[in-house]
């Protein structure tokens, strides 16, 4: 038996596998040097892996499918959200815990502010109540009857808020007639409500005023009502002022 | 700590994911010889790898960590399609193999030549044979990636390299006989 028949195929791919161990290996070289078939062997053993390895250097391309990369993107970007959220997270904390020690750190300073910090927390607490500013333009009966009902609801509701808010009614276009002492149907409940709740107020707004009288009708508004130029320009205001914003 | 975890830990991982993702679909398309199965499994193993990415203990195993999900996304997929046929790919099938000059031109290519020939071997053995020759990973290492004990790694690789240089020879472009030579007619 010649030395290349005695070699296995098993051995020769660990040698071009480099999977043999030194001695092995030099003892496999010897024998290479000493046989031509077994250099032959080892030779296209090589050959064929040097092959493979060009065959497949640069497989063609495919454009993945849009479902799947909709899949990948979605993942990645779910992992950015938490992420980011996580980010966020410990930023509030830094910043909340900064404060509340910087807080603490002068008051601790000041003992007689202590009091003042407490109490000032304590009325953080209880919600601070709105003014809000109740908008009706429209000379439909049902919707100035709902503008007086959501202004005494929001007027009843808040009547026991510890700080002091306000109502108010801007009324434009058609809805001018629900502050008109002639034709509107609910004179008397607003007298009412402007005894009961010292914090309602109704404003009429000019610029309809104008076009009514340009028409030939005669505007007689009710006592207390209040005239502004432009009931856009006194929604604009208020809104600036931080007031809550209801439309009829 | 997960928090801490979130912000600075998945970075590395996925530049590893971006590295070896090439890699990936080269093993997957020496194995299926069809470039969307192998992105569809490059796909669904980088998705499990990430999702599983809390299991992988050794950094330094990374690589045949990634292998070993794709060679069961692999498996998978053979598990779900054993008894499916698709219509298409067949009349492909039988469209590709008549002869035709540009099928006998790209017959002859080298490239096309070996990747034929390794397509012809049985899955375990192009599997074995492309783990090592294409991304030089250890026999020890295939093994654990397919699965197999180390002594099957071994006889697969070596039948399948016997059966490579039997096809290769077999898809080698022969040379005709019947060559027509231009003759002088003047």
């Amino acid at each position: 038996m010649t030395t290349s028949q005695r070699i296995s195929d098993e051995l020769l791919n660990s040698f071009i596998d480099n999977e043999l161990e030194s001695d092995e290996k030099s003892e496999l070289l010897n024998a290479i040097r000493h046989d031509d078939t077994l250099k032959e062997r080892v030779c296209e053993l090589r050959g064929l892996k040097e092959m493979i390895q060009h065959a497949y250097r640069e497989p063609p391309s495919c454009i993945a499918p849009p479902l799947k990369k909709s899949a990948h993107w979605k993942n990645s970007c779910i992992q950015n959200i938490t992420r980011l959220a996580a980010c966020l997270l410990l930023l509030m904390l830094g910043w909340w815990s900064g404060w509340i020690m910087s807080a603490k750190s002068h008051l601790a300073n000041n003992p007689r502010e202590m009091s003042v910090f407490q109490a000032a927390q304590s009325n953080n607490v209880a919600e601070k109540p709105n003014n809000f500013i109740v908008n009706v333009s429209s000379s439909n009966p049902a919707r100035l009857k709902t503008a007086l009902d959501e202004t005494e609801n929001l007027l009843e509701a808040n009547k026991r808020a510890a700080q002091p808010f306000k109502v108010e009614i801007v009324a434009n276009g058609g809805g001018v007639n629900l502050l008109r002492s002639d034709v509107s149907p609910f004179a008397k409940r607003i007298a009412m409500m402007r005894i009961k709740y010292p914090n309602f107020d109704y404003i009429a707004c000019k610029v309809s005023i104008n076009k009514l009288q340009k028409n030939g009708v005669i505007v007689h508004l009710l006592p207390h009502t209040g005239v502004v130029t432009s009931a856009a320009g006194e929604i604009n205001k208020r809104l600036i002022q931080g007031w809550d914003y209801v439309r009829i | 700590m997960k928090i801490l975890s979130l912000l600075c830990g998945t970075d590395s991982f996925q530049k590893q994911f971006e590295a070896i993702r090439p890699n990936l679909y080269r093993v997957a398309y020496s194995w299926s010889h069809n470039a969307a199965l192998a992105d569809d499994l490059v796909q669904e193993a980088l998705v499990k790898a990430l999702k599983n990415s809390g299991q992988l203990r050794d950094p330094a195993l990374f690589n045949g960590w990634v292998f070993s999900i794709l060679a069961n996304c692999w498996r998978d997929h053979f598990r779900q399609h054993r008894e499916m046929d698709d219509i298409d790919e067949i009349e492909d099938h039988l469209c590709a193999t008549q002869t035709t000059p540009e099928d006998d031109h790209s017959l002859s290519q080298v490239i096309s030549r070996v990747r034929a020939a390794v397509a012809k071997l049985p899955i375990g053995q192009r599997q074995v044979l492309t783990l090592v020759d294409l991304e030089g990973f250890p026999y020890i290492e295939v093994a654990s990636i397919l699965a197999i004990p180390i002594g099957t790694v071994m006889s697969r690789l070596s039948r399948a390299r016997q059966e490579l240089k039997i096809l290769l020879n077999e898809l080698a472009p022969q040379h005709t006989a019947h060559v027509s030579h231009l003759r002088r007619v003047i």
